[in-house]
């Protein structure tokens, strides 16, 4: 990635800082609230591919850490993880996702990076949330990035300057050549 | 070949990243790296914490504005001192309970600490839980204001939790029906159990408590003073929700309800107390 890539991928992550810090850890619903963090983990996958997708997802995941007081590097892994697997899954559209599919992609990438992180955590020694607690916790995330899906979608569109519509094959973005 | 090539980058990119992901939180769990990454979590928190404190002050009346559309500032105000005054006196009437069943016991242990006689910090609530996994709340009072850590945090209804974090300016507090909160508390005729939080929402489960324990639903639980003096004795935790008696078991299962209504806490009290070492 260039330098200007990385440095509206500073920008960006700036910004998501203060959206998740102040005003979604706000926004608390039956004891959850939405992660804006991990939205944007699933959208570089969908939009970057598995490669550069899992690289910015490890970036987000270092500063997502420093604001919370789980293990350190454990939201690094999980959006590693996220990332990559959407962005094999989408490997083969090769136009400009639909709104359904950037939805669609955000429903499972919610819910799937959720339970991974709760998974993870209990595995490394967590107390482990009570179920009802996750099914709330899943409903919430998912429904946000189901919620703020395409303007999510935009921002790493934006960031990595892919011109809407003019998606090349899978491969051209995996391997970084995508403009 | 090429998409050989590509899977085998992406692979590897995939295992470096994991490698690395890994690595961190290895070393991120103790000594040195702890220590550094608790200093930069609260360095991060500082830095943020006056642009929380701005949100916190637009949201909170627009929130309000649901509760009370007509002359909601009036009516907030109102409101913020009737439940200050309501928990004060549910405070004197656990405390007046208990005082008696406790009263031999503390003649002989005269120099109890008593949370009455602790200095306070006011702070404000200005972040709800940064995590979905974790309990926790964020003060605007840090280390500037004499808040450390361990210090336990109360309202005035009863305890809260304690400070797991202290930055200059702010502080995380985790609290009670955190699941890895252990409070020492003391209910019924000089009964004392480990009170455990089991989530969001949950109320807090006693213990080993014994069989023969004597209790009822409805009756005062508070800290006990005794878990290693995590937390000065007597200050209210919640009360009995229920009791189950297992069949079989030489322990019975009971259920505490938090006298404080964590989903909702805007402004708590640090107490500056500090276990004994």
């Amino acid at each position: 990635m260039s330098i200007r890539t990385w440095g509206r991928l500073v920008v960006i992550t700036l910004a998501v800082v203060f959206v998740q810090v102040c005003v979604l850890n706000q926004i608390v619903i039956g004891g959850a609230h939405p992660d804006a963090f991990l939205l944007l983990a699933i959208s570089a996958g969908l939009v970057a591919g598995p490669q550069r997708g899992a690289v910015m997802g490890f970036a987000l995941g270092l500063v997502a850490d420093a604001f919370v007081p789980t293990p350190y590097g454990l939201s690094s892994l999980c959006y590693v993880l996220v990332a990559f697997a959407v962005g094999l899954a989408a490997g083969t559209v090769t136009t400009r996702p639909t709104f359904g599919l950037q939805a669609a992609t955000a429903l499972l990438g919610g819910v799937g990076g959720t339970l991974l992180f709760a998974g993870l955590g209990t595995l490394i020694g967590q107390p482990s949330v009570p179920h009802h607690q996750l099914v709330v916790i899943v409903m919430v995330v998912a429904a946000g990035c189901v919620l703020f899906a395409n303007p999510a979608y935009r921002l790493i569109e934006w960031t990595l300057a892919v011109a809407p519509g003019a998606y090349r094959d899978a491969g051209a973005f995996a391997s970084g050549s995508a403009r | 070949m090429a998409a050989s090539r590509r899977n085998t980058s992406q692979r590897l990119t995939l295992a470096i990243l994991l490698l690395a992901s890994i690595t961190v939180i290895t070393v991120a769990y103790k000594g040195e790296a702890q220590r550094a990454i608790g200093s930069v979590r609260n360095a991060a928190a500082d830095v943020v914490a006056p642009l929380q404190r701005g949100v916190a002050a637009v949201l909170h009346p627009i929130g309000n504005l649901f509760a009370g559309m007509a002359g909601y500032g009036g009516v907030l105000g109102e409101n913020q001192r009737l439940q200050l005054e309501v928990g004060h006196l549910r405070r004197q009437l656990i405390e007046a309970a208990q005082s008696q069943s406790q009263l031999d016991q503390l003649r002989s242990e005269q120099n109890l600490p008593f949370a009455d006689g602790i200095p306070e910090v006011l702070g404000e609530v200005i972040s709800s839980p940064a995590s979905n996994f974790d309990l926790t709340i964020e003060v605007d009072r840090g280390t500037s204001d004499g808040v450390g850590v361990g210090m336990p945090v109360v309202s005035g209804v009863g305890l809260v939790g304690s400070v797991i974090s202290a930055g200059q300016h702010t502080a995380i507090v985790q609290v009670l029906t955190d699941p890895r909160s252990e409070v020492g508390v003391r209910f019924g005729t000089g009964n004392v159990a480990v009170a455990v939080g089991q989530g969001e929402g949950d109320p807090l489960q006693l213990q080993d408590v014994s069989e023969t324990s004597v209790t009822s639903r409805g009756a005062a639980v508070v800290t006990s003073g005794l878990d290693l003096a995590a937390y000065p004795s007597g200050i209210p935790v919640g009360t009995v929700a229920s009791v189950h008696h297992t069949g079989g078991s030489l322990t019975s299962q009971v259920l505490v309800t938090p006298l404080v209504n964590l989903l909702v806490l805007q402004y708590v009290a640090v107490l500056q107390w500090f276990p004994p070492a």
